[in-house]
């Protein structure tokens, strides 16, 4: 990928497959394999989800935009809302092998993604960086 | 995403097609919710056409399954496409679901 692709969505689940539909071709033309672009479509669906949840609390009339880009660092996905400070350690998270309804969507992140963090420098709203390594096997 | 529920002779089959996500997953949960309500013994989820399915479609079958066994009722899962089995997989659900090749084997397990 020579240049970045960016895809601004209204905040509102009905559009998250317009998300998923980029993510997974950003992912595909950047090399990787059917099994690692559906994990990476899947992570980027998830950290939008949260967008709505978390920082927009279910207001769907707001922005997200998602900004894909395929370089030295390898393949990044930067998430930005103008909504509530999000921190990781806020967002609902359980145990693999707890059973109950919610709090796997860090989980499905973190399967895509070797780095997941926010951009403390963004004043306003929420900027969401996560990096997939070159040669990474996040299969296993 | 559609569902279709029909009535069978001990069963209830609800086939799903298409992506289950943030959006569509509330459809489900009425469902599976109205199916609990009224104590339905034996319900079949037939994914067979499920193309995709994130945290929000596993919660709603998780509580829908939690719902069932309350009353002694059985959620089964059946055809799980791979890429949702590997979800499944991932998430653990594969050891808290009943899943099944088919709806015959759903329905005569």
């Amino acid at each position: 990928m020579s240049n970045p692709i960016v895809v601004t969505i209204p905040s509102h689940p009905r559009f998250l497959s317009v998300v998923r539909a980029a993510a997974l071709l950003a992912a595909e033309i950047s090399g990787m394999s059917c099994s690692e672009a559906e994990d990476i479509k899947h992570a980027v669906d998830e950290a939008c989800s949260n967008v709505i949840k978390y920082a927009y609390q279910c207001d769907c009339t707001r922005k997200i935009t998602v900004k894909f880009d395929d370089n030295q660092e390898g393949f990044q996905v930067i998430i930005e809302d103008s909504g509530n400070k999000s921190r990781l350690e806020d967002i609902k998270i359980r145990e693999l092998d707890e059973v109950r309804p919610g709090g796997l969507g860090i989980h499905f992140i973190k399967k895509a993604f070797n780095t997941v963090a926010f951009d403390k420098k963004k004043k306003n709203g929420n900027r969401l960086l996560l990096t997939r390594h070159k040669n990474t096997d996040k299969t296993a | 995403m559609k569902i279709d529920t029909t009535v069978h002779s001990g069963y209830t089959a609800i086939s799903i097609a298409g992506e289950i996500d943030m959006y569509s997953s509330p459809a489900l949960r009425d469902t599976l919710l109205t199916m609990a309500k009224k104590k339905e013994a034996i319900v079949i989820i037939n994914l067979k056409d499920v193309k995709y399915i994130d945290s929000s479609g596993i919660a709603t079958f998780v509580e829908a399954l939690k719902k069932m066994l309350s009353y002694g009722g059985k959620l089964k899962m059946a055809q799980v496409p791979d890429r949702v089995m590997e979800i499944f997989n991932f998430s653990k659900l594969d050891k808290v679901f009943d899943i099944y090749g088919s709806i015959e084997d759903a329905a005569n397990s």
